[in-house]
């Protein structure tokens, strides 16, 4: 316990000057019937931030995030986006607030082109005498454009089935996506799993690009190494308690996962 | 072209032209001519309009067992309020009842989240029976001048000899081919169909999306009850036992698949002719009606089969 205020104390105190939290989470709980997924924690996410949030499996990473992208409500605790206290948790809010959640395995309908994926849920229209129909044609000049420009392979059709991309353009076509639509939080679940050593690397400059560009990004995984080489900040959730917030240069990749491997209660930190 | 080729009706449509071919050389008296052609149009417009309903369902990973039932129980509460009613208000109040029972279905599977197989299954016995004790197990048929109504002429009638019903078909047909793929909301249903998950993430109102396609499959049993009672007054209260499965064998036929996402409008209609040929010619060539059902079975296995082999094939090559 008292390690765990000892890292707390070396936290974001220094981030927090000057800037107001976009997100803030606090004093979060969350069961899922017994199962206690998140207990008691607090976290502040900034703009133009890269915060690696990790954990082991079960930690309570997904949950935390599954919140922050309101697909499901704690059960106590409080969420506050930009100074306001979000009290309704539903997917449709999180997207209005320009929150948006890149998962490994959801985020894409594969029956459907890339184009239709691209304006899922937002797609343009034309009204011909009050209906709505999809102004197909600007869709498609768009959705190329963004495709170019995010450097996907060349000769990819927009109006070809996105099924027929390879894991790391789906991954940056997704990034690409949420991008281009003005967000404010990129949430990256976990999103260079099954990638080749190339693509993980692109996917990582991304993510960079997009803090640099002044955009929050919240950035999962279980990989302590490569986290710690872009992150500016590093969460570590255990067992559904935050046990480590600390910046980057405060602490090396190693004693960050000395911290993991003894469930928060590791050892002293110099 | 490669493109063209990966389209899930392929198969149904070399299938219609193959029989459509076969039939004209084989028994080209009985097959080619304009009585045949009307019978078969009449037939595939009460099953087409079923089906393309049932293919707003499938597509979304969903079924619907209850449409038989509701063809029947929207038929029979068509003719029972013409006793009482205006034509026209007769169809709006039974379409507004099969619009309701389309709205239930969806909302038991949604909020029950029971599988839409068993609440539907449930649909198919709960409607039939209603039928059967509202009507004390028959109906009198029309009035008169319920028959001779400009709305009952209109949907029963014919123009330059092509009979309404059907052009009824084709007319739903396309305005559910827009719907589907030239509206939003048919980006939903794809979506929804394709990936639920992916499809809410995205802030596709999912739940919203499975009501509609739930209303409209139960809508167009609805219309095509009326439509067929409208040309052909009948008093059964057994009508349209069987439609339910005979729709989705022509939806699968029609190169929807069961697993959502995937599918056409004009597929489910080849389908719909599909049977109604083949069913028709069989009669013609005076086989047991019975052979029909078996055809049914085999039909679907070899399309299905056919479909899966062009697509592995062209998407491989």
């Amino acid at each position: 316990m008292d390690n765990r205020s000892e890292l707390d104390g070396k936290v974001s105190d220094g981030v927090t000057a000057g800037s107001a939290p976009l997100i803030s989470v606090r004093n979060i709980c969350l069961s899922y019937g017994n199962f206690r997924a998140l207990t008691d924690v607090s976290v502040d996410f900034f703009p133009g931030e890269l915060v690696g949030l990790v954990g082991d499996n079960g930690a309570g990473k997904t949950t935390l995030i599954r919140i922050l992208s309101g697909i499901i409500a704690p059960d106590s605790g409080e969420v506050y986006f930009d100074g306001q206290r979000i009290t309704r948790f539903y997917p449709k809010l999180a997207i209005a607030l320009g929150v948006e959640s890149i998962q490994q395995t959801i985020g894409l309908c594969d029956n459907l082109s890339v184009t239709r994926n691209y304006f899922l849920g937002r797609e343009l229209v034309r009204r011909i005498f009050g209906l709505r129909f999809l102004a197909k044609k600007e869709m498609r000049d768009i959705c190329a454009k963004v495709v170019r420009d995010f450097g996907l392979r060349e000769g990819i059709d927009v109006e070809d089935e996105i099924s027929l991309l390879s894991g790391g353009e789906k991954q940056t076509f997704k990034i690409a996506r949420a991008v281009s639509f003005r967000n404010r939080v990129i949430i990256m679940d976990e999103p260079t799993n099954h990638l080749s050593v190339r693509e993980r690397g692109r996917v990582n400059e991304l993510a960079v690009q997009l803090k640099q560009q002044g955009l929050l990004v919240i950035y999962i995984t279980h990989d302590i190494f490569q986290i710690h080489r872009i992150a500016d900040r590093i969460v570590i959730l255990e067992n559904g308690r935050k046990v480590a917030d600390v910046l980057r240069d405060a602490m090396s990749a190693e004693e960050l996962e000395e911290i993991i491997r003894h469930g928060g209660v590791g050892p002293r930190v110099p | 072209m490669h493109r063209f080729f990966r389209r899930t009706d392929i198969g149904i449509l070399i299938g219609c032209i193959f029989i459509f071919i076969l039939f004209s050389l084989w028994n080209h008296d009985q097959w080619f001519n304009w009585y045949t052609f009307t019978s078969i149009s009449r037939y595939t417009a009460i099953l087409g309009l079923l089906a393309i309903g049932q293919t707003f369902v499938i597509l979304i990973r969903e079924i619907d067992l209850s449409v038989g039932s509701v063809y029947g129980a929207i038929g029979i509460a068509f003719i029972s309020l013409e006793h009482q009613l205006s034509v026209p208000l007769s169809a709006f109040l039974a379409l507004l009842f099969a619009l309701t029972i389309g709205l239930i279905n969806a909302v038991i599977v949604i909020h029950g989240r029971l599988s839409s197989m068993i609440v539907t299954l449930g649909g198919l016995f709960f409607y039939r029976g209603l039928v059967y004790v509202s009507t004390h197990g028959g109906v009198s048929g029309p009035p008169r001048e319920a028959r001779l109504d400009w709305f009952n002429q209109l949907l029963g009638g014919h123009w330059f000899r092509v009979e309404n019903g059907f052009l009824l078909l084709l007319l739903v047909a396309l305005l559910s081919g827009v719907l589907l793929y030239h509206m939003p909301f048919g980006n939903h249903l794809l979506a929804l169909g394709g990936n639920s998950a992916s499809a809410e993430s995205q802030g596709v109102p999912v739940n919203r999306v499975r009501i509609w396609a739930f209303m409209i499959c139960s809508l167009f049993a609805g219309l095509s009850a009326i439509a067929t009672l409208a040309n052909d007054p009948q008093t059964s209260v057994s009508l349209g036992t069987g439609l339910e499965l005979e729709s989705i064998a022509a939806v699968v036929v029609g190169g929807t698949l069961l697993t959502g996402g995937r599918g056409t409008i004009l597929g489910t209609v080849l389908g719909a002719f599909f049977f109604t040929a083949v069913r028709s010619e069989m009669i013609a060539f005076g086989a047991p009606p019975s052979w029909y059902t078996s055809f049914v079975g085999i039909a679907l296995l070899l399309v299905v089969t056919l479909n899966t082999v062009l697509s592995k094939r062209l998407t491989a090559g």
